[in-house]
């Protein structure tokens, strides 16, 4: 083959490439006539049509088979995992006591997460659930009845609950007695505890950075979570569902240092450690880092 | 001449011929310079697609480095997938150098030659010394059976033959002796060369030349300096990577800028990248083609076809021409008594190779008169202790001719020694080349018979000029001019069948001249030597196997040319290409055509002439326009009186045509052409080593019939890589379209790269080789060899039917599972579009799926979609296995037992994976449930009907697109 390569000057080559890319006298294209190119491009116009439709037909009867209030298998929901507020980049709550514009953000993003909790609301929708136990609400025959929630009142969060006057309040970190809430990840018809009471409980992550955190203030106090916000009947359902939450007040932890925090629920029934930390590390439990400058 | 030369070189003192050897260095072939080993294994580890993954395994690790540095969550992730990516190139390079090492060591044993020995005079002392240290100069003896130590210039010879067939082709022993007769020292008689073997007689000679300076030694240096080309299959690998590399490196870097133009971090592009490049890549592709071919190799091996270079196994199967070399490949290289001529009548015998009678009639007094003198003017006998032999197959002493004589009595007659003694020899006059004859004198076995019976052989017209009478029918009568003319006729026509004829006669002497106590001196010859009685004649030629001329039809259904190319005369060259049918009976040469036209040769058309019969001569002042054209206007050629030069130029003459060239010989003069042939094949028995060094294939039966085994399979194994390429291609898609709607449409990632490596190294890798036990469709012996330009192993319609077709398929019925195990865990379609951010976010500890739920477990979820990804492929796959088990047949109509351990394993492999290994983290699979095997189902049994409407097209429709 290198042989004839070495016999065609590069004019031919360049002529033979411009006969393949079009050809006036045999009138082709690329090599193929323009009605040739046709078929083969209606060829594929009806294939790759047939193909959409059967992907959009087997799309539809496998959604046809799915229930659109509950999910049909919760394979990988066994332990619900939590999460904070404010969200921080990276779990990182970083910011500047006397720079304001460090920790606005958070405020902001705390007002708006806590909106629905308020009192009024929450009165006006939800329903003042008998406490200590769970708030089941059976179907009765009738599938997919629309559920109503339980109460759960921005009050009870103290000194987090923001309910200062709009234009001073920072949820303590204009103070650098930052607020973190903590919540449990909803999961369809999850009983957590086994009817017995639960709650969230906060620590630094090394005993040695423990003093150097300071005191911890939960509320509600205990940072107890009541039964009667579970079992969770899924969006469709359970419209006005409050999840509940627990507020962090960090009291007098020591600017210029990185603390990692870890709340967990403690609950009976719950998976501890799992045989994957790197997996698991979130089931039951939230880590963050917490770091405040006072300069 | 010799007297110049003994002073120059004295044969004296030790120590010169030390200063000689050091000068020289050893007696001994410098042997062909090896690839070092290291280099061997380089070369597996870049060649092919090894480069792209070295290139995503590099780009693995900057990623990783890159991330450590930022500090990122899980950067070992990229160095694992780096580090994977590096042992499959380096286990794939592995296993490829293995299987080369494998088949080269075969041959490494044929190489090792036992250490000869010469005997040397040094220092007016005979000794012997290890040929090795001959030096010009020296003065050795040999004698028959010796293989000659060094090129030698006889001083003395007594009867001295050699067998120089390795060297020039020669079928027929040469007889050397001191006379300068040529000036071409492969002509003249006074010269003995190198590696060739002493037959009978004894030659005394000096030294002239030793090493690689003889004339094999140039041969060798002259095949060493032929490059090694490319096989044919080799090429279309080469075709196939480029395409897929091509594919691979345009969709990556498209989709690079696509990424980056969607404002993905470059590191991203990056890692997306990698992700294509894998997708692309089959890695486990060249190790099957490897496997396949070795499965063929060995098969072949079982068929007497062994194979030095792996990739030959295809070579064979796109043969268009075979330079065949006459002796011992195409003849059985013995003489083999062929025809006789006695009472005015030629009869032919049988040549085959277990002849154990002689159809002809044998009732006549003058074949019991003839046989008698066969019998008994014969010198040659059989080594002692072989009686439980075949006779064709025992070793004689004697010359080619006689030994053939001797076999062709001991068929017919029986116990020829037994009869030899008991016609007692009384006086004998061996053959030398001044007589032309050789005779003896006997006493007969007849008890009432007293007279001597004087026999006598030799050249036929030297014998009829000692003759007065000839029998007919057992009678004697006078030789008169019509006797002689019929004579001339059947000599002739023997002659021109490119025989070697013997003339026999005898004669009685009469009792009363020759007493019961008569002395008889062969010296004064005091007995008559003239008016004898004329019996017969003899013809002896190196007959065909008897398998050639089917093998030589079948190679010419096959579309094969075959081309004879010999060192031997025009005659026996033609005579032998017609008896195994390379010159077919119908066609003739242009001489042919001038003969029966009787006009002069330079009249005649040469177009007219379908054959040809050109002579190194010839050849030798031709351009190589003129053997162009010799090759394309005659379909039946025989080259004769070929140098190993001419032999080299032949061979590109016919690869200047565009033909794949496969080259069969035996001898040294071979060599240059079988290296540079595409396929060189040499003979296991009568080979050479030079021969077998330079071939790629060594025929262990020295039979041209095995050669038709081997295209046969080497056709066959190009039909089912084919088979495997598109089974192995058709999945990329399936690979690379979760990577493109990934990046496009930002949904959770469908399928692992890691996971991609398990597909095309694990499940993927039995059935494709599986393939390769796969049956022809129709009968690959009737079709024309493949058109190397056109014919590709991988072309334009192969690959957009596996990756515009199937290929989108299988994708369709992979993301479908995908979408269900996603929805039935919580995310509807709807939910997944975009999220690819969020949800890959280590951070978010509570993303949010369509039932309002929160997750962190999306991780698991993903591992648990790539298995279902993968599940899904998988059990595609084996509907893509069992379309491409037939390119035309249906499925019904063909049956393969292997597949089933291809299907099987292919199941097993992904139940093992999914369920045993479920639960390492870093394979990323997770156990499925399990009526998730079934969601691709539907789309498999499409594929699988689509395909079989498309093969009935095929049969309905031959010839259309």
């Amino acid at each position: 083959m290198a042989r004839d390569k070495e016999k065609r000057s590069c004019g031919q080559v360049w002529a033979e490439w411009k006969a393949f890319v079009w050809d006036p006298r045999t009138r082709q294209l690329l090599g193929r006539t323009a009605s040739s190119w046709g078929l083969i491009l209606l060829f594929y116009l009806v294939f790759y049509g047939f193909l959409a439709g059967l992907f959009a037909l087997t799309m539809w009867v496998m959604l046809q088979s799915v229930d659109p209030h509950v999910p049909k298998y919760q394979d990988r929901l066994l332990t619900p995992g939590m999460m904070i507020r404010p969200y921080a980049e990276g779990l990182d709550v970083t910011f500047n006591v006397s720079q304001r514009h460090t920790w606005m953000p958070y405020v902001h993003a705390l007002h708006q997460f806590l909106e629905p909790y308020n009192d009024s609301l929450q009165a006006a929708r939800n329903a003042a659930c008998t406490p200590g136990r769970y708030h089941e609400q059976p179907d009765d025959g009738v599938p997919n009845v629309p559920k109503r929630a339980c109460r759960f009142n921005r009050s009870s969060l103290g000194p987090c609950a923001g309910l200062g006057p709009p234009h001073s309040e920072t949820y303590g970190y204009g103070t650098g007695q930052p607020c973190v809430l903590v919540k449990i990840n909803r999961v369809i018809n999850y009983f957590p505890g086994a009817n017995k009471s639960i709650n969230v409980v906060c620590a630094a992550k090394d005993e040695e950075d423990a003093a150097l955190l300071g005191p911890l203030h939960l509320f509600p106090p205990n940072g107890s979570i009541d039964l009667m916000y579970f079992p969770y009947y899924g969006k469709r359902v359970h419209v006005n569902y409050t999840q509940p939450v627990v507020a962090v007040q960090f009291a007098n932890a020591t600017a210029g240092v990185q603390h990692h925090v870890e709340c967990r629920l403690r609950a009976l029934g719950m998976r501890g450690e799992g045989a994957e930390p790197q997996r698991d590390r979130f089931a039951g439990r939230v880590e963050f880092r917490l770091r405040l400058h006072r300069e | 001449p010799v007297q110049n030369m003994t002073s120059k070189f004295p044969s004296g003192p030790l120590a010169k011929a030390a200063q000689v050897l050091a000068r020289d260095g050893p007696n001994a072939l410098t042997p062909p310079k090896a690839t070092p080993e290291i280099v061997k294994f380089l070369k597996q580890m870049i060649g092919g697609f090894s480069i792209l993954l070295w290139i995503g395994a590099v780009f693995s690790w900057i990623s990783f480095g890159i991330q450590l540095a930022q500090g990122a969550e899980s950067p070992f992730d990229n160095l694992y997938l780096g580090v994977v990516l590096a042992l499959v190139v380096i286990l794939t390079g592995i296993f490829a150098y293995y299987q080369e090492a494998k088949s080269t060591n075969i041959m490494a044993s044929f190489s090792k030659m036992i250490p000869q020995q010469a005997l040397v005079i040094r220092d007016g002392e005979k000794k012997e010394l290890p040929a090795d240290q001959l030096v010009v100069g020296d003065i050795v003896e040999i004698k028959g059976g010796d293989r000659i130590p060094a090129d030698i210039r006889l001083i003395f010879a007594q009867g001295c033959k050699v067998d120089n067939s390795s060297l020039t082709g020669e079928s027929e022993p040469q007889s050397r002796s001191c006379d300068f007769t040529h000036e071409n020292p492969l002509e003249t008689k006074n010269i003995a060369f190198y590696s060739t073997t002493c037959v009978e007689g004894t030659a005394t000679g000096i030294v002239i030349n030793t090493g690689d300076r003889t004339i094999i030694g140039r041969i060798a240096s002259l095949t060493s300096g032929v490059g090694n080309e490319k096989t044919p299959i080799a090429i279309e690998i080469e075709h196939f990577v480029y395409l897929v590399a091509g594919v691979a490196i345009s969709i990556g870097v498209l989709f690079f800028i696509i990424s980056v133009s969607m404002r993905y971090k470059i590191l991203d592009s990056i890692i997306f990248l990698i992700g294509i490049i894998v997708a692309n890549v089959p890695e486990g592709l060249l190790a099957t083609v490897t496997v396949s071919l070795s499965l063929t190799a060995k098969r072949m091996a079982k068929k007497n076809c062994l194979v030095k270079n792996l990739e030959a196994v295809e070579t064979l199967g796109s043969t268009s021409v075979i330079c065949s070399d006459k002796t011992g490949t195409l003849t059985q290289n013995r003489m083999t008594v062929a025809h006789l001529w006695f009472d005015n009548q030629i009869y032919s015998a049988d040549t085959s190779e277990d002849q154990t009678t002689q159809p002809f009639d044998q009732s006549s007094p003058s074949w019991t008169a003839l046989s008698k003198i066969v019998t008994l003017c014969n010198r040659a006998e059989f080594r002692p202790g072989q009686e439980n032999l075949p006779i064709m197959k025992r070793v004689v002493v004697g010359d080619a001719s006689e030994t053939a004589l001797l076999k062709f009595a001991e068929v017919i007659l029986g116990d020829v020694m037994n009869i030899r003694a008991q016609n007692k020899k009384v006086a004998e006059i061996p053959f030398n080349s001044t007589n032309k004859f050789q005779l003896s004198i006997h006493k007969t076995d007849d008890p009432n018979d007293e007279r001597f019976l004087l026999v006598m052989k030799g050249a036929p017209e030297r014998i009829l000029e000692r003759c007065s009478t000839i029998m007919i029918n057992g009678k004697e009568e006078p030789l008169d001019s019509e006797k002689a003319e019929a004579f001339q006729t059947a000599y002739m026509e023997l002659g021109g069948m490119g025989e070697r004829v013997l003339g026999f006669c005898h004669l009685y002497l009469p009792e009363n001249e020759f007493p019961d106590t008569y002395s008889f001196d062969t010296d004064s010859m005091n007995f008559p030597t003239s008016n004898l009685c004329f019996v017969g004649l003899l013809s002896m030629i190196d007959p065909p196997r008897s398998t050639v001329p089917d093998a030589v039809s079948k190679c010419r259904s096959a579309g094969i040319k075959v081309i004879m190319v010999t060192g031997d005369h025009p005659i026996t060259a033609k005579a032998i290409a017609k008896s195994v049918g390379i010159i077919s009976a119908t066609s003739e040469t242009v001489e042919d055509i001038a003969k029966r036209l009787n006009i002069p040769v330079e009249q005649v058309n040469w177009r007219e002439a379908t054959a040809a019969v050109v002579n190194g001569m010839e050849l030798k002042d031709m351009s190589s326009q003129q053997l162009d054209e010799i090759l394309c206007n005659h379909s039946e050629i025989v080259f004769a009186r070929t140098s190993p030069q001419q032999k080299l130029i032949i061979v590109e003459g016919c690869q200047r045509q565009g033909a794949v060239v496969a080259v069969t010989g035996d001898g040294v003069n071979d060599s240059p052409a079988l290296k540079k042939a595409d396929i060189g094949i040499a003979m296991g028995i009568a080979g050479s080593d030079a021969a077998k060094n330079a071939a790629d294939m060594v025929l262990l039966d020295d039979n041209f019939a095995s050669i038709v085994t081997g295209v046969e399979e080497g056709r066959l194994i190009f039909d089912n890589l084919k088979k495997t390429i598109a089974y192995t291609l058709t999945k990329n898609i399936a690979e690379l379209c979760p990577f493109l709607i990934y990046i496009i449409a930002s949904i959770p990632l469908p399928i692992g790269t890691i996971t991609i490596l398990f597909i095309d190294l694990g499940t993927d890798i039995i059935p494709s080789v599986a393939l390769a036990y796969e049956k022809a469709e129709s009968d690959i012996m009737n079709r024309r060899p493949r058109n190397k330009r056109k014919d590709r192993l991988v072309n334009e319609q192969l690959a957009i039917y596996s990756y515009l077709q199937i290929g989108i398929m299988q994708s369709v019925g992979a993301f479908v599972t995908y979408f269900t195990v996603y929805a039935e865990q919580g995310f509807l379609p709807s939910t997944l579009l975009g999220v690819r951010v969020n949800w890959e976010n280590n951070a978010i500890n509570d993303f949010e799926d369509s039932y309002g739920q929160e997750w962190y477990q999306r991780t698991y979820l993903q591992w648990t979609g790539y298995t279902a990804f993968f599940v899904s492929i998988t059990i595609q796959q084996v509907a893509d296995l069992i379309i491409r088990k037939t390119r035309r047949n249906s499925i019904f109509q063909q049956g393969n037992k292997v597949i089933w351990v291809g299907i099987f394993s292919q199941i097993g492999i992904a139940l093992i994976l999914t369920y045993g290994l479920g639960h390492v983290t870093a394979l990323n699979f997770t156990p499925l449930r399990f009526q998730y095997w079934f969601v691709a189902v539907p789309f498999a049994i499409l594929i699988w009907v689509y395909d079989e409407v498309r093969k009935l097209f095929i049969r309905r429709y031959p010839g259309s697109k």
